[in-house]
């Protein structure tokens, strides 16, 4: 089971951050109490019924917020809580939450095609707009220009992607926040900085949003579900508006208010700003946010054509490896090494020249390969390798892009 | 610009517990409220709530202290008790396409405008002409016009202020938050106008 995301690393609030895996720990206790069966009935065969149905946000949304409120009820009235606190109540709700969307995840998280998509359009519109995007462009104060403190609520938020339950994705948000709160507070007691409330508070949360949310442009082929061994970022990039409207409609609603529904109408606020950017929404010339919009989209092209098109890594484009490229371009796997499918009756001596240059080629990159990748074990980095698609292709960055592409398909 | 008043207590950490999140209670004696501020940026919304929240000297008050939201409970005459939950706005005109994310469901909507900016009260009516348009129809709504202690480069007269909250059926105040003037009066008159639900 994940470990609950902390809370405590900062001095502000935690109205929302009450004993995680603890509390959860305590519900399957519970739950494992003969006297509670009926209990358990209910909520399997509540998991169950979800199987019958074609998802549907909306609806499935109000089942479960409707199956919390009828448990709730279940739970006060049970003999196995009759003298319960309210707080003791509220955990055992908390613990309902988590085991029901833990389970029902696959099911209901990023469930329709639409969703899918918006998050497509998110993290694409956030790659090109990371290649040229600086603080100055949303006139972020330049005491408030914090790498370390924009590192660190980058990864709050990155995390929210390795949890299930709606509370804990929450939790990365509320954290991710509380880190940018306490810059503000810093700056404003030590540089005497004016606390300018939301003024500068969103504008750090916007470019903290879209570094946490470039994906990983490294060209090893790692283990997708984690993060990146070379620039610890994801290979699939924080679904911003998935994990955003999973929140809304599975967290508990009674636990969506005040401040960590006012965090959360930030971030919600944060993606709209980014999915409605234009030349007219920084400071920056509209030509020229026009101009570096559309460098990124070439060189995000390139990334995806160079590899389709180029067998080397140096792009040496030899007219006859390309054309053999282009006859084998069919056989996956095949394309950036014409010969792997062929046989040796197949070649001719003319071939021997290109064979022996697509050899060197491969030894090059083992061999720089091998370099980096030892240096890297022995600083103790760990890196997934050989299980399943951990695996190391000689191909120059660009893959991801690739993957992604598949992916939208 | 700027606050003058002092900081917020990093260290009065939020003492409600689960209880105070219990699916908004509000009854007749304990409201819950959302509060949504809005005005040009400079204008001293963040000032006005810090000033107000570190204004109460109640120890036991349970105050949530974050750079841009803020909650504090004021107790009135009647024994009743409200509990305003105080969301900030971003007033850079590029975010302000933003904005009915946050006024959404907001019970209360504070729009200020700095007395000696023009520019702070065309923006001003702005957000009430939004408000009207798109905030619940039964929004409460305050016009407030911050710096007063700055009268000698006053550019909005008091007249215009009260003009225009009188036709559009706002309370008008003028306030200081660097100097604490009217401060609390704000959140007392705001509290005083607020539906009731029916205490049965």
């Amino acid at each position: 089971m994940e470990a609950a995301p902390s809370s405590s690393s900062t001095s502000t609030s935690t109205s929302t951050s009450s004993g995680g895996s603890v509390t959860f720990y305590d519900f399957l206790d519970r739950m494992r109490n003969p006297a509670s069966l009926d209990l358990v009935r209910s909520i399997k065969s509540f998991i169950v019924s979800f199987s019958f149905y074609t998802p549907n946000p909306d609806n499935d949304g109000k089942k479960v917020q409707d199956f919390y409120l009828s448990m709730e009820a279940a739970i006060r009235e049970h003999p196995l809580w009759a003298a319960a606190t309210f707080e003791e109540l509220d955990s055992a709700m908390e613990g309902l939450e988590k085991y029901v969307m833990t389970k029902l995840f696959s099911r209901t998280f990023a469930s329709v095609p639409e969703d899918a998509k918006i998050d497509r359009e998110v993290s694409e519109k956030i790659c090109l707009l990371q290649t040229f995007l600086k603080p100055e462009h949303l006139d972020i104060p330049a005491v408030l220009h914090n790498e370390a403190s924009w590192l660190l609520a980058e990864k709050e938020l990155q995390k929210i992607n390795t949890f299930k339950a709606p509370r804990e994705k929450l939790l990365c948000i509320m954290n991710c926040c509380r880190v940018i709160n306490n810059l503000l507070l810093n700056a404003s007691m030590s540089e005497n900085h004016a606390l300018a409330g939301l003024d500068d508070f969103l504008p750090v949360l916007i470019y903290v949003t879209i570094k946490a949310s470039s994906p990983c442009f490294c060209w090893y082929m790692y283990d997708e579900s984690r993060p990146c061994p070379f620039c610890s970022k994801n290979a699939n990039p924080p679904q911003l508006h998935s994990n955003l409207k999973f929140i809304q409609l599975y967290r508990r609603q009674a636990k969506l208010v005040s401040e960590a529904a006012y965090y959360f109408t930030n971030l919600v606020s944060a993606k709209t700003f980014i999915v409605d950017l234009n030349g007219k929404s920084l400071s920056m010339d509209e030509i020229k946010f026009e101009e570096s919009m559309q460098a990124a989209r070439l060189t995000q092209t390139n990334r995806a054509t160079q590899i389709e098109a180029s067998p080397t890594l140096q792009g040496q484009t030899d007219p006859t490896l390309t054309r053999m490229h282009d006859k084998e371009k069919d056989t996956s796997g095949g394309s950036s090494y014409p010969y792997m499918d062929a046989e040796a009756g197949e070649l001719t001596v003319g071939d021997v020249e290109r064979l022996l240059s697509l050899y060197k080629d491969v030894v090059t990159k083992y061999t720089s390969l091998y370099k980096v990748v030892r240096h890297l074990s022995m600083s103790k980095t760990e890196i997934p390798h050989s299980e399943g698609t951990s695996f190391l292709l000689t191909q120059p960055e660009g893959t991801n892009t690739k993957i992604d592409h598949q992916r939208g398909n | 610009m700027g606050c003058s008043s002092s900081l917020p207590d990093r260290s009065s950490g939020q003492l409600a517990g689960l209880n105070s999140e219990n699916g908004g209670v509000s009854d007749a004696k304990n409201l819950r409220v959302k509060l949504v501020l809005l005005g040009d940026s400079g204008v001293g919304k963040s000032c006005i709530v810090l000033r107000f929240v570190r204004g109460q000297f109640d120890p036991t008050s349970k105050v949530t202290v974050g750079a841009s939201f803020l909650s504090q409970t004021i107790a009135l005459q009647d024994s009743t008790t409200v509990k305003f939950e105080i969301w900030d706005t971003a007033g850079q005109e590029r975010y302000a396409a933003l904005a009915p994310l946050y006024y959404r469901g907001a019970a209360v909507a504070v729009v200020v405008y700095d007395i000696t900016s023009p520019d702070s009260f065309a923006k001003a009516q702005y957000w009430v002409k939004e408000l009207q348009k798109h905030g619940s129809p039964d929004i409460v709504m305050a016009l407030v016009g911050n710096k007063a202690d700055l009268n000698e480069k006053r550019e909005v007269p008091v007249q215009d202020g009260i003009d225009y909250a009188e036709k559009n059926g706002m309370f008008f105040i003028e306030t200081s938050a660097k100097t604490a003037d009217n401060i609390n009066q704000l959140f007392e008159e705001i509290a005083k106008r607020l539906p009731r639900p029916a205490s049965s």
